[in-house]
């Protein structure tokens, strides 16, 4: 007991300094969220975040409502698709229209005139949760003609579409106040913006110092030139893609330090910057140990494992009788920012199963559950009646 | 499940009397980092000699041994640590000022040269630059320039960095050359450091204990390589070579399973020289350790009231000391639990 008495003691003693101390944090404080509308306080702990685009993986990244300053995420994806380019664009465009300074490494302007057109801030977001409703309301129709075999499927599914619900109307509700904190955006139309010129390329071109030194440089440079308020997102795509980069480039003894000095630049309290790295799976799997110290530099970790398309028929089956589109592929969050350099834990979106869906108007994540399986009429039949049989056929 | 104190009860003979010249290996892995962990070590060491200085207004009168720490971290920067430990109520800035704390920043300057960045140093440490104006009488008093058995490398010390002078010891280390050369160079650059706090305070019989706390040293490993002239050997000397001018010595490793197994020979494929050094040197220190705290996630799947496993077992070197100075505790594993407000609770499985 007596401790507690003497700590707060000391502390009065010492509030002297820590009231500069905190004259001179709240100045940090103060210039953080200022009216930028790109950026907002988290509500979990108040640290500036930013968006990524898209709500859904806003959502997910441990209770922050979007990727905290200072941070970087790596998404790591299997095969040959490209849902992680999508998110790459989603957080690419959403940095334009926020104002903000984007930096794009080792892609042509090409790809920057390729970014999702603008639908409005959160406006399809608004009129979809009435909607939805709706179609619950038919999705549980239908679980009740089905009878007992799907009530439990029903049961377990219909509450998280509802708690799903309940929390974006409250997200909603906050963005329509302020200004827009995350846009929707639209894959077939192109974005057209006035500050999209403003994205800044980086070539990988061969100089005579090693590559990855000379971008690290080109985005210091840019970044200790623009103004200090200035937000920063670094785009990163397909790292380490031999198409892309040399082979040396994938030494660890290059790669792992850029990543390293690209860590240090970020975590610079007077930087205001978020990237977002992208990684092909396929070629650099993740049990080598590169591509463990990759993730390892990293802040989150999120890897992509889209369905094969022989799966798309399962999926769309399971999926008809949801009317909802079907799963592309199964989403897995390895680390989330900051909460995982505390210790992980305690988020309730840890350790859940996610399945992702792109959509012409958004990269979805939602829980991953199982569809009922309907063609698979042998297994049901047998799993209803013949459950004591079956068990005896076992002990023969 | 009931709040634990920041030192969880179960956590405290673990992390609080660290047998002298030990090392402690703590291992890590992605989804299971060791930071809550180091700061608890931090909490232990620190924050009781700051309850004694109180108490007695006076260092280590009541057997209460006088303990400084010097924190090398590789991965995370200062404003992490910094804003992390005021959670567990840890002035780091304060105890830097009293030169109890040292912080040697391995992030910002490692690698790339950053002579270009407009960060000033002042802005990089608000914390502890902004005392410089209140606080000059504390910081004057203690001539360290003069008492110093190394004054040579002081001021490289301060060309590297102004604000240094002013604050303590906050060194950057940079990276430069090839092979043991460049590891000497950190090397001193952290001797130094710790020479410092070591002699910052005159006048006392005693010399104060240091435990240095050097945040994953194998990144270090793992961006050099063979290739630079770097491997587990020399890392393992390095570390050494630290540990001679400390008290006690912690390294955190990451123990990822690409990163250890992926070098033994039943791996389906060849292992490439990361994953055989990071082995060689994990597994090394591992032996060299008195005590191995290894943290990974649970076995099934994640839970939302568990954060991990935490596993203290006895290391390679356990018991070549005289038995009685290897403080009693026994091997065991718990489960942690970070919350959200940065609180820990450590409890065995099923309570």
């Amino acid at each position: 007991m007596s401790f507690r008495k003497r700590n707060i003691g000391l502390s009065t003693g010492v509030d002297r300094a820590s009231a500069l101390n905190s004259t001179a944090q709240p100045q940090q404080a103060a210039a953080a969220p200022e009216t930028n509308p790109g950026i907002r306080p988290s509500p979990d702990d108040g640290r500036p975040t930013t968006s990524t685009g898209s709500r859904s993986l806003d959502n997910l990244l441990a209770g922050h409502g979007g990727l905290p300053i200072g941070k970087t995420l790596l998404i790591e994806e299997n095969g040959t698709t490209d849902f992680a380019g999508a998110l790459l664009r989603y957080y690419a465009a959403e940095g334009v229209v926020q104002d903000q300074k984007v930096h794009v490494v080792g892609m042509p302007e090409q790809w920057g005139r390729s970014l999702p057109g603008l639908i409005g801030p959160a406006d399809t977001a608004d009129e979809k949760p009435a909607k939805r409703k709706g179609e619950r309301m038919k999705i549980a129709w239908r679980y009740e003609r089905l009878g007992e075999f799907g009530a439990g499927v029903a049961g377990s599914r219909a509450p998280v579409a509802t708690t799903g619900d309940q929390a974006s109307p409250a997200a909603n509700g906050d963005q329509a106040q302020q200004p827009a904190f995350c846009h929707a955006f639209d894959l077939t139309k192109r974005l057209t913006h006035p500050s999209i010129a403003n994205i800044h390329y980086i070539p990988l071109a061969r100089t005579n110092e090693p590559l990855l030194i000379s971008i690290h440089k080109r985005l210091q440079a840019a970044i200790a030139q623009s103004p200090p308020n200035t937000v920063h997102r670094i785009i990163i795509p397909s790292l380490l893609n031999p198409t892309l980069y040399s082979p040396e480039a994938s030494q660890p003894e290059t790669i792992l330090p850029f990543l390293h000095s690209l860590k240090a630049l970020m975590s610079a309290p007077s930087a205001r910057v978020t990237a977002m790295i992208t990684m092909p799976l396929s070629l650099f799997p993740r049990s080598s140990g590169l591509v463990r110290w990759v993730e390892l530099l990293n802040d989150g970790v999120i890897e992509l494992c889209p369905f094969p398309h022989s799966a798309d028929a399962l999926a769309t089956s399971g999926a008809a009788t949801a009317g909802e589109e079907p799963p592309q592929g199964v989403l897995k969050t390895h680390r989330l920012p900051v909460l995982h350099e505390r210790g992980g834990g305690s988020d309730q979106n840890v350790g859940q199963d996610w399945a992702f869906t792109l959509s012409r108007r958004k990269f979805e994540i939602k829980p991953f559950s199982l569809p009922p399986a309907e063609g698979d009429k042998e297994a049901q039949e047998g799993a209803g009646p013949g459950g004591m049989p079956k068990k005896a056929d076992l002990e023969f | 499940m009931p709040t634990q104190p920041p030192l969880p009860p179960l956590l405290a003979p673990y992390v609080s009397s660290l047998p002298h010249s030990s090392l402690t290996v703590l291992s890590s892995v992605l989804g299971a980092t060791g930071n809550w962990l180091v700061l608890r070590f931090l909490y232990a060491a620190l924050s009781s000699s700051s309850n004694s200085e109180t108490a007695f207004g006076l260092n280590g009168s009541d057997g209460v041994k006088n303990r400084r720490v010097v924190l090398v971290s590789f991965l995370r920067g200062w404003e992490f640590w910094r804003s992390e430990a005021k959670r567990l109520g840890l002035d780091l800035a304060r105890l830097t000022d009293k030169r109890q704390f040292a912080f040697i920043d391995g992030l910002s300057e490692l690698f790339y040269n950053t002579t270009t960045a407009t960060a000033t140093p002042q802005q990089l440490f608000p914390g502890t630059a902004a005392p410089r104006t209140v606080l000059p009488v504390r910081s004057q008093p203690s001539p360290v320039p003069a008492r110093t058995p190394h004054p040579v490398p002081r001021p490289g010390n301060v060309s590297t960095n102004p604000a240094s002078r002013e604050i303590g010891p906050v060194k950057r280390l940079h990276l430069s050359g090839n092979g043991t050369a460049a590891l000497d160079a950190l090397e001193r650059d952290i001797a130094t450091v710790i020479q410092q706090l070591k002699a910052s305070t005159p006048g006392e019989a005693e010399e104060p204990e240091v435990l240095l706390i050097v945040d994953q040293p194998d990144l270090l490993l793992a961006a050099t390589g063979p290739n630079k002239g770097i491997g587990a050997t020399e890392m393992g000397d390095w570390v050494m070579g630290l540990q001679q001018n400390t008290h006690a010595t912690i390294l955190t490793l990451s123990s990822d399973s690409p990163l250890i197994h992926n070098a033994s020979a039943s791996a389906p494929h060849p292992a490439t020289p990361l994953e055989t050094e990071h082995a060689a040197f994990a597994i090394g220190s591992a032996h060299r350790a008195q005590m191995v705290m290894q943290l990974r996630n649970l076995e099934t799947g994640a839970a939302r009231d568990v954060s991990g496993v935490l596993r203290v077992s006895k290391g390679g070197a356990w018991g070549q000391n005289e038995v009685g100075t290897e403080g009693n505790w026994e091997e065991r594993e718990v489960l942690y639990f970070v919350q959200r407000d940065g609180g820990v609770s450590v409890f065995g499985r099923g309570e």
